[in-house]
């Protein structure tokens, strides 16, 4: 399948990337590439910069020192709105606790990412309802977030990431909330992502997931890169 | 080391913690603290001045009448038939409070155009002091007589200048002018005083009185029992028992002049009961919709509290302590605003009303001190005490537990929509608290009420000064060269006069207006008739018809609702007066809100002098000349013109603000202004407190790529739509209330409204007003949906 070689396009690039929080430092220059197609697991003790990285990379934060270029925009030099266009047409994100919004059903609660950037209701119901059939929740499309089970709130999450078509999607502790088996459907999905081409960076404490998703894997501790290595993924 | 196991040293019943949590409360909520103490603050200031108005506008006349010990009945006796040991006899019987005098009296005929006193038959009175038992009068110029020569005027005093100088510093500049009484000594005014009775024009001092050769005697009573003209009338039976029946040649009763002298003050009560309402109900509702909404968003603390120990008392001591702090703080500071920013209103309002300082009565602030932080705790025990009832674990899932249910159709409707999904998102907010959505609304339902009464109010009141003012600038009338001592009399005829005014640079209009008396068959007092000719259009009288129509023949007459009041009659009366022995009719075709200057007197175009004064024969003295300036035209320049054109005419300034115009004006001002930033602050706290339960919500927005600029469309949409809706909803509350308030106001001052008055609104002004509600709402709003779309993103999203 198509799993990224040394050829393919560099998505993500990283070079010395530093973050300070006052006194702390949770990112002590950091340089990382990634290629398109890969799928990279960030892996560390907690406490060592694995999510301030992931958002270095969101463009949700920016870095004290060093370059975040992603898909070929410096996010450094670009400023609030023009890093918020930058996630909207370059980013998926799915996080820990889903992040729905309590008022809207499922498929609003999906379509909302491709509304934002003006497509029309009708338009982006559709294409959501579409992403909800493949990832075998359509009929939890008029549930609101509230009646869904963890593992279909994570998948609906997952549907919102995709709806832009993003380059890159990123993901923090996706499973960390979720039980072993809806850990396992979510993994499962984010290997058919990878699989199918989506370029994926998760951060992870979970080996498993790891394991099954990555193609490489990333060590940080104390802010820095301890470690790289390529991953044969579990079958 | 067991230092672990033992117990802590308790505290007693746990105060001490309370105290200390909420301290740490108030520190973690400094912008909810701060607008809570703002909203306190200019509710408490809002309510002052509406109340202290309120209390105020209700009893001046009372009030200084009482501080003066004015005389109930001013009576005058025939000194010739009843000696003083008999009137001072009768007024020691019961029933009879107090008494001053007898005091000599005189009339004296002052010529008309001295340098200061001026103005024909002078009513003196000769006393030795301004004290007594009744109607100590308020020397607030000068000095009282002492010596024959010197005389004290009866007029009112000056507002207290706003810029802190007494009326003691001020001197009026009639003081140390003199005239000399035709036959008599010259008087020189040494001070001026004002008695709220009006028990004489002036004052000398005893010896000078006998000098003018008195006729009459003047006892002044006050009565046990005056609240009525039945209870003064006993009195006056009381005091006269075995006084001759002729001696009593006048009384007059002080309700003749509270009904004269109150009217004015008596306008305002009901706008000042409107703006109390208005204010009291907005400063409730707000410090409501404040004070639960802090204690809803403190759910998740309330929840860890509980945890931690606290018992449910404690709990809710908790949060009314958190809230009280800037509740009284900020109660504190606004009453001392609405002292300081009310007592300029004050002045104004009641200026040259000569009822002394009005103050705003310390019970209103003691009620407001103590009656808004009453309200803020009743305001805080609902929530709390649901607050209280909540189980730990409730409470802490509180804030990210999901709410299901509510507006939750709008919402998906709302999403389905053409709109940007930042507006759609925005118009779906105030759905998922319905309540704090009610509160919000209502509160700037109130506060177009607000701007569209007092808006209207403004109108209103603009309209009436313009149609009573008769928009003149200048009045010119020749000198009457019988009275007259220092002009010399005028050569011009009265067309003369007309046109060398007209051919003045400067002059736009010229109405001319011709008064003459004329006695009324069936009626004891003479009527003036005013023939007028020029451009009668300026003096506004047709808009001010309020019932009838405006002349439209020379045996047609109009007259302002006072006269007909006073002589009982009515539109459609046929009237017959006589003048030179001749008698003529003519229908009363109108009725108008005012009339012409001088005594309420008949209106007639100038054609009916032939027909009803033929034999007249026309002085040009007789003739006043009301004139419109041109825009930007300098009056004392133009006064001294016309003064140069013709030595014989005499040229004054009309103008002058009108002091009810002016306080009308400001009060209807402040109180927009107070309540529009108070109507603000609730909208500004209801998105301080949907950004920080949407914290997440706003986190993962921004995360899926909304831009701040989205952000803050989001949530201005959201209070740009309950600023519409209340504004919609406010606009007619605040017309009614117009309609309602402005006829029973012109009643207290006894006037007849047109409805030109009260038709003061005009589509764009209801579409300005129309905007207000929503202007109002996204001003609030701004600042903290700006900050919503700062919202650091990172830690809400993957801490919460
Ligand atoms: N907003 C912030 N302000 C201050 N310090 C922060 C902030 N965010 C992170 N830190 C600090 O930066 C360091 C790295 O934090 P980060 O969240 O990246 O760790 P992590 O590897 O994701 O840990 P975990 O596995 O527990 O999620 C930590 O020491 C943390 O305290
Ligand atoms: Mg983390």
């Amino acid at each position: 399948m198509t799993s990224a070689d040394s050829t393919s396009e560099v998505v993500v690039r990283l070079t010395d990337v530093r973050k300070e929080y006052g006194d702390t430092t949770a990112l002590a220059g950091v340089s990382l590439e990634i290629r398109a197609g890969e799928a990279v697991a960030v892996m560390g003790p907690s406490g060592c910069g694995k999510s301030t990285m992931l958002n270095m990379v969101a463009g949700l934060d920016r870095p004290t020192s060093g370059e975040v270029v992603v898909h070929g925009d410096d996010l450094g030099r670009l400023d609030e709105t023009g890093r918020a266009l930058f996630r909207r047409r370059r980013i998926g994100m799915i996080f820990q606790f889903f992040n729905l919004l309590d008022d809207l059903p499922a498929l609003d609660n999906v379509a909302l990412a491709a509304q934002l950037v003006g497509v029309p209701a009708r338009q982006a119901r559709r294409r959501a309802l579409e992403l909800l059939d493949e990832l075998g929740i359509v009929d939890r499309r008029n549930i609101y977030p509230a009646a869904l089970s963890g593992g279909e709130r994570q998948r609906v999450a997952v549907a919102r990431a995709l709806m832009n078509r993003p380059a890159l999607l990123l993901a923090d502790e996706p499973t960390g909330a979720l039980d072993s088996s809806a850990g396992e459907q979510v993994m499962d999905l984010l290997l058919d992502l990878n699989q199918i081409g989506q370029t994926l960076l998760l951060v992870t404490h979970d080996e498993r997931l790891a394991h099954r998703c990555a193609s490489r894997l990333v060590e940080l501790a104390d802010g820095r890169v301890a470690g790289e290595r390529s991953l044969e993924r579990a079958a | 080391m067991s230092g672990l196991a033992q117990p802590l040293p308790s505290r007693g019943r746990g105060t001490g913690a309370v105290w200390r949590a909420a301290r740490a409360a108030v520190r973690r909520r400094k912008l909810q603290t701060v607008v809570i103490g703002l909203v306190l603050l200019f509710s408490a200031a809002t309510t002052v001045m509406a109340l202290g108005l309120l209390v105020a506008s209700t009893a001046p006349f009372d009030d200084a009448f009482a501080r003066q010990r004015g005389a109930h009945v001013a009576a005058a006796y025939d000194s010739t038939l009843v000696s003083e040991a008999q009137l001072a006899e009768a007024a020691r019987r019961p029933g009879v409070e107090a008494v001053a005098g007898p005091f000599a009296q005189a009339v004296l005929e002052v010529p008309l155009n001295g340098p200061g006193l001026t103005g024909g038959p002078l009513n003196v009175v000769g006393r030795a002091d301004p004290a007594g038992p009744v109607d100590r009068v308020d020397l607030w110029a000068g000095r009282w007589p002492r010596a024959p020569g010197e005389i004290v005027l009866n007029d009112t005093p000056p507002a207290r200048d706003l810029a802190g100088f007494g009326p003691e510093r001020w001197q009026p500049p009639i003081l140390g002018t003199s005239a000399e009484i035709p036959g008599g000594p010259t008087l020189t005014v040494v001070g001026v005083a004002y008695s709220l009775g009006r028990t004489a024009d002036a004052w000398v001092t005893p010896e000078q009185i006998q000098a003018f050769r008195p006729s009459s005697t003047q006892v002044l009573y006050r009565f046990d029992s005056a609240a009525n003209d039945e209870e003064i009338e006993a009195g006056m039976a009381t005091v006269t028992e075995g006084v001759p029946a002729d001696a009593l040649l006048a009384a007059q009763s002080y309700l003749l002049v509270k009904q004269a002298v109150a009217a004015e003050p008596g306008v305002f009560v009901p706008f000042l009961m409107v703006f109390g309402i208005l204010g009291l109900v907005a400063a409730v509702l707000i410090v409501a919709n404040v004070v639960s909404g802090a204690v809803v968003s403190g759910f998740r603390h309330i929840g860890i509290l509980k945890a931690l120990g606290f018992t449910p008392g404690q709990v809710l001591a908790v949060y009314l302590v958190m809230v009280s702090v800037p509740a009284v703080v900020g109660c504190a500071l606004g009453t001392v605003l609405g002292n300081v920013g009310a007592q300029p209103l004050l002045d104004i309002s009641f200026q040259g009303m000569g009822f002394g300082p009005v103050g705003i009565s310390p019970l209103v602030s003691v009620a407001t001190l103590l009656g808004m932080p009453v309200v803020v705790v009743l305001a805080a025990l609902v929530p709390a005490s649901r607050a209280r009832r909540l189980s730990a674990v409730e409470a802490i899932s509180a804030g990210s537990a999901p709410r299901v249910g509510r507006g939750l159709r709008v919402q998906r409707w709302l999403s389905g929509t053409r709109l940007p999904r930042a507006v759609s998102l925005g118009l779906g907010l105030p759905f998922a608290r319905p309540g704090r959505t009610a509160l919000t609304i209502s509160a700037v339902l109130l506060g177009v009420t607000t701007v569209t009464f007092a808006t209207g109010l403004t109108s209103t009141v603009t309209r009436y000064a313009d149609a009573t003012d008769g928009n003149d600038h200048v009045g010119v009338r020749a000198a009457d060269p019988e009275r007259s001592t220092l002009r010399p009399a005028s050569s011009l005829t009265d067309p003369q006069i007309e046109a060398l005014l007209r051919s003045l640079p400067g002059t736009s209009r010229v109405t001319v207006n011709l008064t003459l008396d004329f006695s009324l068959v069936g009626s004891a007092q003479p009527v003036g008739v005013n023939f007028l000719r020029g451009d009668i259009e300026t003096q506004g009288y047709r808009e001010q018809v309020v019932e009838g129509r405006w002349l439209a023949g020379p045996d047609e007459v109009v007259a302002p609702s006072e006269l007909l009041g006073e002589r009982g009659l009515a539109v459609g009366d046929r009237i017959t007066m006589e003048a030179d022995g001749r008698r003529s009719t003519a229908t009363i075709v109108g009725e108008t809100m005012g009339g012409a200057p001088g005594p309420p007197g008949l209106l007639a175009d100038w054609s009916a002098v032939g027909r009803l004064a033929p034999a007249h024969q026309l002085g040009n003295h007789e003739v006043l000349y009301q004139i419109q300036l041109a825009r930007g035209t300098d009056i004392p320049a133009y006064t001294a013109a016309v003064e140069a054109a013709d030595p014989g005419l005499d040229a004054w300034d009309n103008g002058g603000t009108d002091s009810f115009t002016v306080a009308a004006v400001s009060l209807a001002a402040v109180v927009t202004l107070m309540l529009g930033i108070v109507t603000a602050l609730a909208v500004f706290n209801t998105v301080v407190l949907n950004t920080r339960e949407r914290r997440r919500d706003l986190g993962m927005l921004k995360s899926i790529g909304m831009t701040p600029r989205q952000v803050t469309a989001m949530m201005v949409t959201s209070m740009a739509v309950l600023g519409t809706l209340g504004g919609l909803l406010g606009i007619p509350v605040g017309i009614v209330a117009h309609r309602l308030v402005v006829p029973i106001a012109s009643g207290a001052a006894q006037i007849r409204v047109p409805d030109s008055l009260i038709n003061v609104w005009s589509v764009p002004l209801l579409g300005v007003l129309a905007l207000a509600g929503a202007a109002i709402a996204m001003l609030g709003a701004l600042l903290p949906a700006r900050s919503a779309a700062r919202l650091p993103i990172a830690e809400v999203l993957h801490n919460e």
